[in-house]
């Protein structure tokens, strides 16, 4: 097997990586956000719901999840929900993955949020802002600069641990290279596999440092 | 007030469409009146040679795979083949996101109490595979005993490396890992299927390994396995009759050079 046909066929599963990855992303920020909202609301039994699903979600493995989100609909109400799908094994994964990141998300967003001091909410108290503007005008601005790097860390998180999709058989890079070492017997794959972790990573890497230096403003 | 009614109303709507989603179609059918309904039979598989493969052209070929297109054909339902990861089986099998295991799946006891098995229709054996370098020492069984031995966990492999080789065991994902095990030294030899090491050692990576065949263990068969109690399996065995007796199985067998291990 040549070179060329192997980073083809890498190339392929990397496709459905980087599809995950930036699908996951586009749904997990926003709903990070609602559930962030949702364990620092003053209305006990949804903050206590919230939190109770956070410690669940974040505290057993995402493989795990992946198979609960897949299987058990199958296994328990006779029902494969995700076969009527063309292509369900990766919807299930990418509802397993949101669900799992907007947790670590949400924590994220909630540190942010609680490091603004007390003392601006006042102020804007005292201009007359609506709590509205006070969050997306005041708040939310300062919430993003500083949790850029926490959420570099997560993000690159995210690009590596993607490939435990192959648990319920997403055909993503890792599941591509092993399917070539079963057939032909061919090892470098699985490293070569890495090196597309290695750069796209290392984008990501210069893209948050960019980020951060474009948010340096009003340092102090 | 207002809002904790509509954090209750919230939490009830999502728990009903829930429910709703998942109750909407469990009927009282068997097995084969669902397989036969959907007029599709998914066959769980793994990649590799010669049972389901991809040729140059990109299309899915094999022993396996014409083997069930033949099958599915008799049933008057077309044969879909899904990639799947080998240690979930059973569970892609129970959630029913394939209908049978049919990739060279080897029959055992363990097995046989949650797995409804077709009649057997090829013969397997565990094979020792050790580096080229060190054949001519694995002259018996014996000779195995207290060496590291990298087998797949759960597979036929890892009972024969245990109870008949008394070696050391080296867990490994799969039986293709096991080969790496070898070629890197971090094992002494591996224990997996004949059918696989007469079409993996001595290719690619694997060129310095090759098959202890003085090293004897016992032989095993390979099923189909579908659902536990499922009636489908009996169904499959009188298409199995009909193709061996036309010839189609034996032709297929000559086909991927596996006609010796045929049963009859």
């Amino acid at each position: 097997m040549k070179f060329i046909d192997v980073t083809l066929q890498l190339l392929d599963g990397f496709g459905t990586t980087c599809l995950l990855f930036a699908l996951t992303l586009v749904f997990a920020l926003p709903l990070g956000l609602l559930i962030c909202f949702g364990s620092m609301t003053k209305f006990k039994p949804l903050r206590y719901l919230t939190r109770a699903f956070v410690w669940i979600i974040r505290g057993t493995p995402l493989m795990l999840q992946l198979f609960v989100v897949f299987y058990v609909p199958g296994m328990l109400f006779d029902n494969p929900i995700f076969s009527q799908f063309a292509n369900g094994r990766f919807v299930a994964a990418l509802v397993a993955f949101v669900i799992n990141y907007a947790c670590y998300f949400s924590e994220i967003y909630r540190g942010g949020i609680e490091s603004i001091s007390k003392g601006q909410y006042e102020a804007c108290a005292v201009l007359g802002m609506t709590k509205g503007q006070t969050f997306f005008h005041v708040v939310l601005p300062q919430v993003v600069k500083r949790i850029v790097p926490p959420m570099s860390n997560e993000i690159i998180t995210l690009v590596k641990d993607t490939s435990l999709a192959r648990v319920i058989a997403v055909i993503d890079i890792v599941f591509a290279a092993e399917t070539i070492l079963s057939l032909k017997a061919l090892i470098w794959p699985l490293f070569y596999a890495g090196a597309f972790y290695l750069i796209f990573n290392g984008l990501l890497t210069l893209l948050f440092g960019f980020i951060e230096k474009k948010l340096s403003y009003y340092k102090v | 007030m207002k809002r904790k009614i509509l954090a209750i109303v919230l939490v009830l709507v999502l728990t009903v469409s829930c429910i709703a989603v998942f109750a909407a179609c469990s009927k009282d059918q068997t097995d084969a009146e669902y397989i036969l309904g959907k007029k599709t039979l998914v066959c769980g598989i793994t990649l590799y040679e010669p049972m389901n493969y991809f040729n140059e052209d990109g299309d899915l070929i094999g022993f396996d795979t014409e083997f069930a297109e033949a099958v599915a054909e008799k049933l008057g339902v077309e044969a879909k083949f899904q990639v799947i990861k080998w240690s979930s089986k059973e569970i892609e099998l129970n959630s029913k996101y394939i209908d049978c295991i049919w990739n060279g799946f080897t029959v055992n006891d363990e097995r046989k109490q949650n797995i409804e098995f077709t009649q057997s229709y090829l013969n397997n054996s565990q094979c020792v595979v050790v580096k080229a370098a060190n054949l001519s020492a694995y002259t018996s069984a014996a000779y195995c005993e207290g060496k590291k031995a990298a087998v797949e966990t759960g597979s036929a492999g890892e009972t024969a490396a245990d109870e008949t080789l008394k070696a050391t065991i080296v867990p490994c994902a799969a039986q293709t890992n096991a080969l790496t095990e070898v070629m890197s030294g971090s094992a002494d030899f591996a224990v997996v299927d004949v059918i696989l090491a007469n079409s993996m050692v001595g290719k690619g990576d694997y060129a310095g390994l090759a098959v202890a065949t003085s090293v004897a263990l016992e032989p095993e068969e390979y099923a189909i396995g579908f659902r536990k109690g499922s009636d489908m399996a009996e169904k499959v065995n009188g298409a199995i009759k009909e193709l061996l007796a036309d010839g189609t199985l034996q032709t297929i067998a000559e086909k991927y050079g596996v006609a010796g291990q045929l049963i009859k």
